[in-house]
């Protein structure tokens, strides 16, 4: 079976851009575009990683995201997803929150710029993929 | 809103006496503590240091002629310390060329003994005054700042979003090339790319908008505006539009010239953003009705549409920058989130008022309120009047 990756980012152009690119490299693509859909659809269907924009809706959602996947309990057992967190504007969370203890509780996995470097997505993704396989066995 | 926000008058402030004499110490904190103060008195500079700088007084209070450490040496050391402190010198007439040192090296006032209760609570008073005023401008500054700074940082976002759609429809569209080309997609995307090119143009013009607007370069000019001839010439650049979306356009003015005083090219924006989101936000089969009508000393325009309403909850928000409602029927629109707030501002800065009313799934209305064009009483009726008003105004 396929991996899924689950994106969840308010562009639907981006959504489109990298679906195709991912479908192409034989993943199986969920979307959403919110933040509230994006932990529904998480639920629902497990995804293997997932691709989470940080601004959506002229806030930086994604942190809020982050938080609820890795330490709300109804989420425990998705805790271990990898979370690629994306965004446009190059501000880790380190540099939204200098000094604050709390940034810990809402570091993504991973943290890429968009436009997203394809050859490098392609490579992170299979990282990803292929280090929760070795998990599973 | 903020409870940190709240000033020094809801916090306790507290008093530090340092002064040799036990007299002096005593009624200084007598009168202090009358004043609903807390006051602690210190009888050399050392140990009021000490205290000054484990309890951050509101205010200390120091005689300069000390046996050990000098006052002058403390009034240093305090603003080492906290620079917010207020320091205020106590001194014998015969030092005050010591006390006017001392407000030079940061003391805020200074009182010549022998004083009065009402002299102390007076300098105390003001000094605590002025502090509280200095702590609300240094924390709207800091506001200020961050405001700054979040505004840059979404601002970046705006103008990167749709930047980033397009660069990843072209990087995709690149490395798909050979291997998954799909010429229907390929043409998909490229005719999304151009829809996007244009947000990013439409974001930049009204940027700049607005940016003028606030800078008060466009509205500063008040010639007369007949708005009997600005707002058909608008209705008609957009009939084609409108057909296109199956709305009507409809226009009722009173005869004659309908004029305001203000800028031509900020009345333009403003009914250009009124009308377009009219049709913008109708559905089809819908209209848009423009009215005009003279009342009192002002102008009052109402453009009303039959589309799909504002909700409530997002009314209050309607004129803020960057505001956008998100309910999904409203989404399918494209806008740069300016329109509305640079529509206010225009309206505020011509000394009018822009009102919203709505009914979800009917429509909105949105009315105008300029004051009237009033002839210059010296220039009335002749025909420099346009020309004298112009220079008058500037």
């Amino acid at each position: 079976m396929s991996a899924k990756v689950l994106l969840i980012d308010d562009d639907s152009d981006f959504r489109a851009a990298v679906k195709s690119l991912l479908e192409s490299h034989g993943y199986q693509v969920l979307e959403a575009s919110s933040g509230h859909e994006g932990l529904q659809m998480v639920l629902e269907q497990k995804p293997d990683v997932i691709l989470l924009d940080l601004m959506m809706e002229s806030t930086v959602e994604g942190y809020g995201i982050t938080y609820s996947l890795k330490y709300r309990d109804e989420f425990a057992e998705f805790r271990q997803i990898p979370i690629f967190m994306v965004s446009s504007v190059e501000e880790s969370p380190d540099e939204r929150f200098p000094m604050s203890a709390e940034v810990d509780l809402i570091r993504p996995d991973r943290y890429l710029t968009k436009p997203l470097d394809i050859p490098k997505l392609l490579r992170l993704l299979e990282e990803a993929i292929g280090a929760a396989k070795n998990v599973a066995v | 809103m903020d409870p940190t926000a709240k000033t020094g008058t809801d916090a306790l402030e507290t008093v530090v006496v340092i002064d040799d004499d036990y007299a002096m110490r005593f009624s200084c904190g007598k009168i202090l503590a009358k004043m609903g103060l807390p006051a602690e008195t210190f009888e050399d500079g050392a140990r009021g240091l000490a205290a000054v700088a484990a309890a951050k007084p509101a205010m200390v209070i120091v005689d300069l002629k000390m046996p050990g450490m000098s006052g002058m040496e403390v009034v240093s050391r305090i603003h080492e310390i906290d620079p917010q402190i207020i320091i205020v010198v106590i001194t014998g007439y015969a030092t005050i060329d010591t006390a006017v040192q001392a407000m030079k090296s940061g003391a805020y006032d200074f009182l010549p003994k022998p004083f009065s209760p009402d002299e102390l609570r007076m300098i105390v008073n003001r000094g605590l005054e002025r502090r509280r005023l200095a702590l609300e401008a240094q924390r709207h500054e800091i506001e200020q700042t961050m405001l700054k700074r979040r505004f840059v940082t979404f601002v970046s976002h705006q103008l990167r979003t749709p930047l980033v759609a397009i660069h990843q429809y072209l990087d995709v569209l690149r490395h798909l090339d050979g291997s998954a080309d799909d010429p229907a997609r390929r043409q998909e995307w490229l005719d999304r790319c151009l829809k996007r090119v244009e947000e990013l143009q439409d974001l930049i013009a009204d940027w700049l908008t607005l940016a003028r607007v606030e800078g008060g370069a466009l509205v500063k000019e008040r010639v007369k505006v007949d708005l009997n001839q600005v707002i058909p010439g608008i209705l008609k650049s957009y009939e084609a539009t409108a057909a296109a979306e199956s709305v009507s356009l409809e226009f009722f003015f009173p005869d004659g010239p309908v004029l305001v005083a203000g800028d031509r090219n900020c009345l333009s924006v403003l009914f250009d953003n009124l009308i377009t989101n009219a049709i913008k936000y109708n559905k089809p089969g819908g209209k848009v009705t423009v009215s005009g009508a003279r009342s009192q000393g002002e102008v009052v325009i109402a453009v009303a549409d039959t589309g799909i309403g504002i909700p409530e909850k997002y009314r209050p928000f309607l004129f803020e920058e960057f505001f956008r409602v998100k309910d999904d029927l409203a989404k399918k629109a494209t806008g740069t989130g300016l329109g509305l707030h640079i529509s206010k501002r225009i309206v505020t800065e011509m000394g009018g008022a822009i009102e919203v009313a709505s009914e979800p799934g009917a429509g909105s209305t949105f009315t105008v309120h300029l004051p009237a064009w009033r002839e210059p009483e010296a220039a009335a009726g002749s025909p420099d009047a346009e020309q004298t008003a112009i220079i008058n105004c500037r």
